[in-house]
């Protein structure tokens, strides 16, 4: 409890009992917090960045066809501007090709984004992949 | 009293009401222009989940309440004038949000309306609470201390003497959230939020939370600016780091928490991503924190 009186405070010398059980839950939990980021520093290996890709969905677009897809990032650093290209491979020749770019990839954490060709790729193979990254 | 004399009562009322509009619009000012003139808000006002949009709305109602009762645009004592002053408020900062987004060539007639009006409540609530801010601290102090006692006398039945006043743990912690708030809608909505946090290692985190704790309680303890809270003699220093300054540590964590998930800044980051967002966000807001129980 604070006493306010003309305009200085001064915190109560025997505060009531929610004051120190609202103190010592936020102790804990900033000390949480601190233990978290800790144990990160310490597993933080400078590792660069890992993608996967994989499609989620895929169907017919107003002015095409759209490939969805999720971008997931395993390692523990942040990829920026990462570019991700799509082809649609008919008999080992890239029939259309498609570039998204995302701003942010995340460390251990996954983006999600769509390419859009103006084909049905049918039965051919759509082959997506990363071509290039730059740390933020 | 005469026809003429009531005529000037009236006359005076109004221009009293009229002088409070005008406050209200320089705080809604003051306090939005920063953010009236950010990009990226301007961009949530459309690609916002309208969910989280509505939300926020609702949520600013009950803090602008409990703001205008406690601070007050004109003394307010009662709950049905907080109310009131809230919707004065609310309204003051939709209108001005409205003619500075038109000003700056932000909103068209061409514009889809959802787009529009998407913009308009995104800024309205920090322009809200600037609002009730501005009208109560640009100058409703004019009166001076006669009033200042009336209040005091009027105040809660907890009182040791006349002139003091109690503020509840609660209402403490209230403010701090409201500090935090403020600052933390400034600052949430960039991308820059975002990149510092990919740009810290850890142990930058680590340095930046102990740093947020310190500043929280250098501002309201140590550094003597008016309005300091001060610990009688007797009391140990720490007592007060934990009760006030780590709860309010916690409450700027939980506001940013709450504002990165209204900008939708957390969809699909890893926890560890979160934190650092967090913690970054709550450098400003705990800033905000300490002032807001300086200040209001």
């Amino acid at each position: 409890m604070t006493i306010t009186a003309k305009n200085r405070h001064t915190e109560a010398h025997e505060p009531h009992w929610v004051e120190w059980v609202t103190g010592i839950v936020s102790a804990l939990l900033v000390f949480l917090m601190i233990a978290w980021i800790a144990k990160e520093a310490w597993m933080e290996d400078g590792a660069p960045p890992e993608f996967s890709i994989e499609i989620t969905g895929r169907g017919a677009a107003a002015d095409g066809y759209r490939v969805e897809f999720d971008i997931a990032n395993r390692a523990t650093t942040t990829a920026a501007a990462v570019v991700v290209r799509g082809e649609i491979v008919d008999g080992g020749e890239v029939a259309e090709d498609a570039e998204v770019t995302f701003d942010y990839v995340p460390a251990e954490s996954k983006s999600s984004g769509a390419l859009l060709f103006s084909e049905d790729p049918g039965v051919r193979e759509v082959r997506i992949r990363t071509i290039g990254y730059i740390d933020p | 009293m005469t026809k003429a004399g009531r005529s000037m009562g009236r006359r005076h009322r109004s221009r009293h009401f009229l002088i409070g509009l005008g406050r209200g619009a320089a705080g809604a000012m003051i306090f939005g222009i920063p953010m009236l003139m950010t990009m990226e808000l301007w961009h949530l006002g459309f690609y916002i989940g309208r969910s989280r949009l509505l939300l926020l709305l609702l949520v600013n109602i009950p803090l602008l309440v409990l703001l205008a009762h406690r601070i007050g645009f004109e003394q307010t004592f009662t709950w049905r004038e907080a109310f009131r002053d809230t919707t004065i408020a609310y309204a003051i900062a939709i209108v001005i949000s409205a003619v500075v987004l038109f000003l700056l060539g932000n909103i068209t007639a061409e514009m889809p309306f959802s787009e529009i009006i998407g913009k308009i409540a995104m800024q309205a609530v920090p322009a809200s609470i600037g609002a009730l801010l501005g009208r109560s601290q640009l100058g409703a102090h004019r009166d001076g201390d006669e009033e200042e006692d009336d209040k005091a006398e009027k105040k809660g039945d907890h009182d040791i003497v006349p002139n003091e006043m109690s503020t509840s743990y609660g209402r403490e912690l209230f403010l701090m959230g409201v500090g935090a708030l403020f600052l933390s809608l400034n600052v949430a909505p960039t991308e820059e939020i975002i990149l510092i946090s990919y740009k810290m290692t850890p142990l930058h985190a680590l340095a930046l939370i102990l740093l947020s704790i310190a500043i929280m309680h250098g501002f309201v303890y140590a550094v003597a600016f008016k309005g300091t809270h001060e610990l009688s003699e007797e009391t140990p220093w720490w007592h007060a780091l934990f009760r006030f300054t780590l709860p309010g540590y916690m409450v700027a964590v939980l506001i940013s928490i709450y504002v990165l998930w209204t900008f939708q800044r957390l969809d699909d980051a890893a926890l560890t991503q979160v934190l650092m967002s967090v913690i970054v966000l709550s450098f400003p807001g705990a800033i905000g924190a300490a002032a807001a129980r300086l200040i209001l």
